[in-house]
């Protein structure tokens, strides 16, 4: 009998084990439902809207309704369900803007929505601010991390349905806002970061560099001071001001300042370094946008000191240099993390998903944010105050060197010093030569634009 | 006595309104294209109801709970199939059913009395080396099927349930041992290594992978049952070299698995929806769509699906039917297995032979339901009792009957004539000896 009782407990364990991996089963499907759904090739899918009401994305929008360039500012952010383009608002959350429920199956006259962060009139309008350039701009609110404006100029006109993709320029398709870039002088940033966090505050303002146009290293490479002239001698502000290569190549080789404490902040702010280890991504509703890359092999060769200033093999995403500078504006050290989306309703009108702020682990301490706010408002102070008349912002400018020098983009990262207005923004314009529209241009548009539009809120 | 014995003219009426309740499923929310055709599934499935219980009265069983869940099963299966893209009647599957109801009894009166099944072992190792021989020889260029005329029988669906009996005769019986390498193994059980081996072998050769799985189970049951046996002598050393054999055996068959096979394990269906993954997407879409209560029967889709009605039937029945209906009758072919865990065994060798029958039908189900659902990778198996095909359905069949035997009160009745014998011979003896005193 005992011989029977045991398979007897062998046949419950088995059937035990089917009934969990049923009841599994019939979980998965019920909750993934609205994804299969998605997938399937006629489904009526709810509507995508701003903050203000204005409508994203519209299943069946045509220029007759809309107008022809109504979407052309967020064809490759907010993306249809063409499955042209997959790293997209749309293509990653189609399963919960499906018009359906396990209960009641597909309902045309559905509810359901995203309710996003942007504000669709001042995208529209910072995208026609760039003219003929193209380049990339992002802002948010560096308190609750809401996105309120993000673009990718060129971009793709959803109304025309593809029917001119072998037309379109490159990287029409792309959000540039979320792939890596070359960051030039905004990467100063982060190496100053790095030098408070090493040799703290004190130390560093007292440390003094000539600036006399060109610098040798101790490798015996010339870098090159974009002052043909040279700055003299510069502490911290001015070098930070100036953007000066020689300064920056110095401070990289004093013994106050080790390649491992480099490397050690740069890992905290989220850099993959000489490629150990895997590339972080940051999750934006579905959205992948990249970080940060760079390499760092001797403090006295050139490259190293090169990437340091956010050139050659130094990358990052427009999105984490704007997301860095939460941490300097709070002072805290810790980034606010962005979001795209404001809240979900479902088929049947009820709330299905509510944003809530996020933040980053400690990325440094916020003794050196505030440093690093102080040096950045003082640059704002002095070189960017027609950007916003009567408010302080932080400001640090690059110029970015991409195609083996061939072009430059012109980068513009910064924050605006005002608890009511708490902005931090990010913008590019590639290819960049004197006399065209410049990130400063673009960056007064915005925020002029963004601060009207918010205050009308 | 049984204790799952049913009321029968309960059960009777239970059986009548599961199957008019679906047909009147069928005649609110299907589509019906003509009249005719819902009136001759209907007239089916009642004649189907009416006949079996006719039959069952002319020989009186001890319980009759396997054979009403058995037929509620059946009858629901061919409402399901006659459904599919339209109503009408699949007289193909009706067949099917039928088959399925004669391998039961048929299964039953030749496992019910297992001292007789145990002796008929090397007449079972007979069998399965004829039936190694008809998918050597005879089967088709897929060496799936042996075609005559318009039937095809797939031969390997036989093999399980007389691997079952051979798996259960093997393990009951204590044999002397031999030394082999470090293992102390019978003589017995090293036939059913071998024979086991030639299944796998054989099932890898025609390329029907879909199946090793169950086999794997059945032979797994016998194995764990066999070192979990109360007198068996089970080393941390013999554990040892069991896993690491089990751990070479899985490496070797990932190693040298086809590339089809090795690519349908970690397929990214929506990745490839047009591609690998596209029975498994139209099935979870067809699922989706379905909700809970499905689009009503000939109302789906997916019939437009290959192997619509035996790989991806799950999906096909939840789409019509809905996910509520489907999990119900899974859950009634569950409950049907459970009946053995209510009425045990009164014998080790059907205890064993009910085990083997519980990991057949688990695993089938696991690979169809799970695998058409993307939960596991996709083996294109039948779902038991449900999917068509007539060797699936009398093998399940068969399988069923091995079941109803398993519960069988034989054993007893044997112990107790033999007691009767026993004490009837001592009283003759007693009295002779008494007749000699007084003599």
């Amino acid at each position: 009998m005992k011989s029977i009782r045991r398979v007897q407990k062998l046949i419950t364990a088995m059937l035990l084990i089917f009934l969990a991996a049923f009841a599994f089963l019939i979980y998965r499907l019920q909750t993934e439902a609205g994804f299969y759904i998605s997938n399937a090739s006629k489904v009526s899918l709810g509507f995508v809207y701003d903050r203000n009401g204005d409508v994203l994305f519209d299943q069946n929008a045509d220029a007759q309704i809309y107008g022809n360039d109504y979407f052309i500012d967020i064809g490759n952010l907010i993306g249809d369900d063409s499955r042209q383009m997959n790293n997209t608002l749309v293509a990653q959350n189609i399963g919960k803007l499906a018009n359906f429920s396990f209960m009641l199956g597909e309902q045309e006259d559905g509810k359901a929505a995203i309710y996003c962060t942007l504000d669709h009139k001042v995208n529209r309008q910072v995208y026609h601010a760039f003219g003929k350039k193209d380049g990339c701009a992002i802002a948010y609110n560096y308190k609750t991390g809401e996105i309120y404006l993000c673009l990718s100029k060129p971009s793709v006109n959803i109304l025309n349905h593809y029917e001119d993709i072998a037309s379109l320029k490159e990287g029409s398709l792309l959000c540039k806002v979320f792939y890596p870039t070359v960051p030039g002088s905004t990467q100063k940033v982060s190496t100053t970061i790095a030098a408070l966090e090493s040799m703290g505050y004190d130390t560093l303002i007292g440390k003094r560099y000539d600036c006399d146009g060109a610098y040798t290293n101790q490798s015996g490479k010339e870098i090159k001071c974009h002052l043909s002239d040279g700055h003299g001698e510069q502490d911290i502000f001015k070098a930070f001001a100036n953007s000066c290569n020689p300064f920056f190549a110095q401070l990289v080789e004093d013994s106050d300042f080790p390649l491992h404490d480099i490397e050690k902040t740069y890992q905290k702010m989220g850099y993959l370094v000489n490629g150990n280890g895997k590339q972080n991504y940051l999750d934006i509703n579905g959205i992948s946008a990249f970080t940060a890359s760079t390499s760092l092999q001797d403090k006295t060769d050139f490259n190293t000191q090169w990437g340091c200033m956010g050139q050659g093999e130094t990358l990052v995403s427009p999105l984490q240099l704007m997301v860095w500078q939460s941490a300097i504006a709070n002072q805290t050290g810790t980034a606010t993390y962005p979001y795209l989306i404001s809240y979900i309703t479902k088929v049947n009108g009820k709330l299905d998903f509510q944003a809530e702020t996020s933040f980053s682990s400690q990325m440094f301490s916020e003794e050196t944010a505030g440093h690093m706010r102080e040096i950045m408002l003082q640059n704002g102070r002095e070189n960017y105050s027609r950007l916003l008349p009567g408010t302080d912002v932080g400001i640090k400018s690059g110029t970015a060197q991409v195609k083996n020098g061939e072009k430059e983009n012109s980068l513009l990262v910064g924050f605006v010093d005002d608890e009511n207005f708490p902005i931090a923004f990010c913008i590019q314009i590639d290819d960049r030569v004197s006399g065209e529209v410049s990130t400063s241009d673009i960056a007064k548009v915005l925020l002029q634009n963004l601060h009207e539009s918010l205050t009308e809120e | 006595m049984y204790k799952n014995k049913l009321n029968y003219s309960s059960a009777v009426i239970l059986l009548f309104l599961t199957h008019l309740s679906m047909l009147g499923l069928v005649f609110i929310r299907g589509s019906i294209a003509a009249p005719i055709n819902f009136l001759k599934l209907t007239g089916a499935v009642v004649g189907l109801d009416v006949g079996y219980l006719l039959l069952t009265l002319c020989y009186k069983q001890m319980t009759y709970t396997l054979d009403f869940m058995l037929l509620c099963i059946l009858n629901m299966s061919l409402i399901f199939q006659s459904c599919f893209g339209g109503i009408g009647l699949s007289v193909k599957h009706l067949i099917s059913c039928i088959m399925c109801l004669a391998s039961c009894e048929a299964g039953f009166l030749l496992t019910r009395n297992h001292e007789w099944i145990r002796k008929q072992k090397k007449y079972i190792y007979l069998i399965i080396l004829l039936l190694f021989i008809s998918i050597i020889f005879f089967t088709d260029n897929q060496k799936k099927w042996i075609t005559i005329g318009s039937f095809s029988i797939q031969p390997s669906e036989f093999i399980k349930p007389c691997f079952i009996l051979v798996c259960a005769a093997s393990i009951v019986e204590l044999h002397k041992k031999l030394k082999i390498l470090f293992f102390y193994i019978s003589k017995d059980s090293l036939i059913l290594c071998i024979v086991a081996l030639f299944i796998f072998a054989l099932q890898w050769w025609c390329r029907d992978l879909g199946s090793l799985p169950t086999f794997g189970v059945i032979f797994g049951c016998a194995l764990i049952c066999r070192f979990c046996y109360p007198k068996a002598k089970l080393s941390k050393r013999t554990v040892a070299i069991g896993c690491a054999v089990c751990a070479l055996i899985l490496i070797a068959a990932w190693s040298f698995a086809p590339e089809y096979v090795q690519k349908r394990l970690h397929v990214d269906i929506w990745a490839d929806r047009y591609g690998d993954g596209y029975q498994q997407c139209e099935a979870l879409i067809g699922i989706a769509k379905g909700g809970w209560l499905g689009v009503g029967a000939g109302n789906g889709s997916l019939h437009k699906i290959f192997a619509h009605d035996s790989d991806i039937v799950f999906a096909t029945i939840c789409e019509e039917w809905g996910l509520l209906n489907a999990a119900l009758t899974v859950m009634l072919i569950l409950i049907m297995l459970m009946t053995v865990l209510m009425n045990p065994p009164k014998n080790y060798y059907h205890a064993m032979m009910t085990a083997g029958v519980t990991a057949a039908f688990l695993m089938q189900m696991s690979l169809n339901i799970f695998g058409s659902c993307n939960l596991i990778p996709f083996t294109g198996v039948t779902l038991p009792f449900i999917s068509t095909g007539g060797s699936s359905m009398m093998s399940c069949g068969f399988l069923v009957g091995m079941l109803k035997a398993g519960q069988s009160p034989l054993f007893q009745h044997e112990v107790l004539k033999r007691r009767r014998q026993k004490q009837h011979q001592k009283a003759h003896k007693a009295a002779q000896k008494q007749k000699k005193v007084n003599a």
